[in-house]
């Protein structure tokens, strides 16, 4: 290779290995704890709202929903239950690490939100 | 002339070797020089890009001389910042090559400008700082590219203002021209930024080139990097060139850490066609990235900015005896810009993104010919701006993730015909230049409007559409008084059209005090009459010392004027009421520079400058505050205009080895106190500070220049009058603090 051509190698490598994007992140959003019937709203991987109602056989159940996101995606999930008697833990884990949480037992305000956004390195 | 494309070099430097008397090349490329000396006299034209030549004249007769400088082939590092009275032309202007680029860890232009004498900048990040030129701002200053390309930036609070979106390491050079005398650049307020990005180059056989950067730095830890190739024969010239740049948090002189982090990139070419002697059609593109763009002083941080930049060229000359030259140019210049307070304590809440879309697009021709014993540039120019913005904001603690939309701008429009007309004449001993412009702004906008949450209206305005006749003018005379000594005096009236924000943002904190801004369609152009008065004294022995003095009168000047809660109340957390932009009667600016530098001739070197602006609003409304409201208004007589620059005065002391080979220079930059500050506005003091600067420039040859240094040695906390606060946080947004760096430069 004459100098020119080394040269242009050198840079394009170094160039390369500058632009690297950042890794997506695994989201993982755990509701537990409830002894009854609860309803869930959360934003799924298509970045929509989505609604489901889960039904816990025992307080130790537990409802997960996983997807990837990019850094600075909004996280979101809230649950309603009806039964003043129940209660309901909901957890937003970022790569296996818990992001945010919130719980509530046996509350006049059976409602509960989890969100924040996937934050940037 | 350049001798492959017949273009104009401007700042060549022409010095009659007997004497040391000198002068410089204009944009046109002209120059004159009356000679005392008896002929035949030794003629010395030097261009940082350009091989010297030196030629006898031999008749002591008026004689006009064409001459043809040859592109040098290789690579110089010398360092060339002028600051002068640019050739004919009796106003002051500011010149900075790319070779000072080259040498400083500097990554934005906005930064480096910040050198200039009386050039300062508003900083609200790490970059996007945007320049004052004697206490001038925004949209009273033309900001330019390549002799017309415009850009309209997409942040309301200006984090992406023109110079944002040109990436430092693509400039050959940038000129400021002070003052609104330069009318040929487009409508012209209080000065003109003109930058110029490489330029392919034809070569008589065909060639290829490599050019490539790589710089590192400590503090605000990074680089930025960039590589390019360029070529040609006499037929085809090239340019094709990347840059790409990512930075960390900066520590301050307190070791307080800055939240500063950036990463931007961009790629962009030139291809340029000479069918024929002295007629060249050039092609450029630009597309650049910007991600992730830290501004700790602003509500929200630049998650993405995209650019698109197009232009085509022609340059004709060789069009004979009274045509000397033709250009003609039209540009397009699209933004999407992105911002978001994801990264901020308050998007647990709330999560606010704002998508703006903004498009300029124009054009330019303009004719130089031999008129009336002397030069007259004459054209037309166009300009059309159209932006379009919604803020989305996440109520992410409530049921349903509900989404509120919000107008920043709503399809709003200006545009811009502009004809002018530039006429200069030399004497024996004195050059006169006059120059005219007339502009018809048209500028209309969707309803503003703001609503809540509920379906409520907070503002509605339908009267959008202004139209203006605007007409400037300036003339200035020089008069040579003898080989080494001129004065200068220019006088002028320069006028410009509200911009943007001034006439159309709807409800958003975008200027340096808490409040929520309202546009204004109705507003008025503010008017700008200057008076400069100039002294210059050039000798090669003794070196260049210039003074220049100036005073501005402004009418119609553009501030803003509370309005009260009950008729729109502010809608952002924090601030103290709502704003609209309103023409007070006048406003005056007055101040100085001065600059003195040793001739080039030597091998040691010293430059300095100092300069100073003040300016007055005669009848400033304070808003008086009680617990975070505004409770009452009162009258204060002669208030200091908000964010003018203190006094500044900037030394430089370096000397060259082994040729100049290798180069040490020392520069010490000693800003005062600032405390004229306007008491309406409850604008803060500035204490003084002084900091210093060394660089070690290495010339290993002519295809490796080594460039090292360590910036503000003494690890001083300071930070700049112009800096705006940090949000959230009552403190000031210091600036770096000490900071070790490495460039290399390669060229083959």
């Amino acid at each position: 290779m004459n100098r020119k051509t080394t040269f242009l190698v050198v840079i394009l490598m170094v160039l390369s290995a500058a632009c690297s994007k950042p890794y997506p992140k695994k989201i993982t959003y755990l509701a537990t704890a409830s002894v009854s019937a609860y309803n869930l709203q959360y934003l799924n991987k298509q970045n929509e709202l989505a609604k489901t109602e889960v039904v816990p056989q025992s307080v130790q159940d537990v409802w997960t929903y996983e997807f990837t996101a990019e850094e600075g995606d909004i996280v979101y999930i809230n649950g309603k239950y009806g039964d003043i008697n129940s209660g309901l833990k909901i957890q937003v884990l970022i790569d296996g690490k818990v992001y945010k949480q919130e719980s509530t037992v046996g509350d006049t305000i059976n409602y509960i939100v989890v969100s924040g956004v996937v934050p940037y390195e | 002339m350049d001798a492959l494309s017949r273009e104009p070099v401007e700042n060549a430097q022409v010095i009659i070797l007997a004497t040391g008397e000198g002068t410089i090349s204009g944009a046109d490329g002209f120059f004159s020089l009356s000679v005392s000396h008896k002929f035949p006299v030794e003629l010395s034209v030097e261009h940082i890009t350009y091989e010297e030549i030196v030629l006898t004249v031999e008749s002591n007769k008026t004689t006009d001389l064409i001459l043809y400088l040859s592109p040098k082939s290789t690579y110089l590092d010398e360092v060339t910042v002028l600051g002068s009275f640019e050739n004919e032309k009796p106003y002051r202007t500011e010149t900075i090559s790319a070779k000072t680029i080259t040498k400083t860890s500097i990554a934005d232009i906005g930064n480096l400008l910040r050198r200039e004498p009386n050039v300062s900048g508003v900083r609200k990040g790490a970059v996007g700082i945007d320049p004052v030129v004697r206490g001038f701002k925004y949209a009273q200053l033309n900001v330019q590219l390549d002799g017309g390309t415009k850009i309209e930036g997409g942040c309301p609070n200006r984090m992406d203002p023109v110079l944002a979106h040109i990436d430092i390491n693509d400039l050959e050079n940038i000129t400021v021209y002070k003052g609104p005398f330069a009318l040929k650049y487009g409508p012209n307020m209080g000065g003109v930024i003109s930058l110029t990005t490489y330029t392919p180059r034809f070569y008589e056989k065909f060639e290829n080139h490599i050019e490539a950067f790589a710089g590192g730095q400590t503090n605000h830890t990074g680089f930025k990097s960039s590589f390019g190739v360029n070529g040609g024969n006499d037929v085809v010239a090239y340019y094709v060139k990347g840059n790409y740049k990512k930075y960390g948090d900066y520590e301050a002189g307190n070791g307080e850490v800055i939240t500063s982090s950036l990463e931007q990139y961009n790629i962009g070419g030139k291809l340029a066609v000479q069918p024929a002697i002295g007629h060249t059609v050039t092609a450029g593109f630009d597309r650049s990235w910007g991600r992730n763009v830290d501004f700790p002083a602003l509500p929200m941080d630049e998650r993405k900015d995209d650019t698109y930049l197009y232009n085509i060229n022609y340059f004709g000359t060789n069009l004979g005896n009274v045509v000397n030259y033709i250009r003609i140019k039209a540009y397009d210049a699209h933004v999407e810009h992105e911002m978001d307070n994801k990264s901020r304590p308050f998007s647990d809440t709330l999560v606010a993104v704002s998508q703006i879309t903004a498009n300029n697009a124009g054009g330019k021709f303009g004719i130089n010919m031999n008129v009336l014993k002397g030069r007259v540039e004459a054209g037309v120019d166009y300009e059309q701006i159209d932006k379009d913005g919604v803020r989305t904001k996440y109520l992410i603690l409530q049921p349903n993730l509900p989404k509120i939309y919000e107008d920043l701008w709503n399809n709003a429009s200006i545009k811009n015909f502009g004809l002018y007309a530039e006429w200069q004449r030399s004497f024996t001993s004195l050059d006169i230049i006059i120059a005219m412009r007339y502009d018809h702004n048209v500028a209309n906008s969707d309803t503003l409007i703001r609503g809540k949450e509920n379906g409520n209206v907070v503002y509605e305005n339908t009267n959008t559409g202004s139209a203006y006749n605007n007409f400037s003018f300036s003339a200035g005379i020089t008069w040579h008084i003898n080989e080494r000594n001129s004065l200068m005096f220019s006088f002028g009236r320069g006028v410009r059209s509200p911009d943007m924000t001034e006439r159309f943002i709807i409800l958003l904190p975008v200027s340096y005090d808490p409040y929520d801004y309202l546009g204004n369609p109705q507003l008025k152009p503010e008017v700008n009459y200057e008076a400069d008065l100039g002294y210059s004294f050039i000798q090669n022995k003794s070196g260049t010392l210039q003074v220049s003095v100036f005073y501005s009168f402004v009418k119609d000047y553009i501030l803003g004027e509370l309005v009260p809660p009950s008729q729109v109340p502010p809608q952002t957390r924090g601030v103290l009421g709502v704003k609209k932009f309103t023409n007070i009667a006048y406003a005056r600016l007055a101040g100085f520079e001065l600059s003195y530098a040793t001739p080039t001739r030597y091998k040691w070197f010293a430059r300095f400058n100092a300069a100073y602006t003040f300016g007055v609003n005669p009848e400033a409304v304070q808003y008086v505050r009680e617990n975070g409201e505004v409770v009452d208004e009162r009258i204060i007589d002669n208030d200091p205009l908000p964010e003018i620059p203190p006094f500044e005065t900037n030394i430089s002391l370096g000397y060259g080895f082994f040729a100049k080979k290798l180069v040490p220079e020392l520069d010490l930059r000693v800003v005062a106190a600032q405390n004229k500050v306007s008491e309406a506005n409850y604008e803060q003091t500035t204490p003084g500070f002084i900091t210093a600067d060394f660089v070690l420039s290495y010339h290993y040859h002519e295809f490796l220049s080594i460039y090292t240094g360590v910036t503000n040695i003494l690890n001083t906390n300071y930070y700049e009058h112009l800096n705006r606060r940090i949000i959230g946080s009552k403190g000031p947004l210091y600036e770096p603090g000490r900071m070790f760096y490495l460039n290399l430069r390669f060229h083959l």
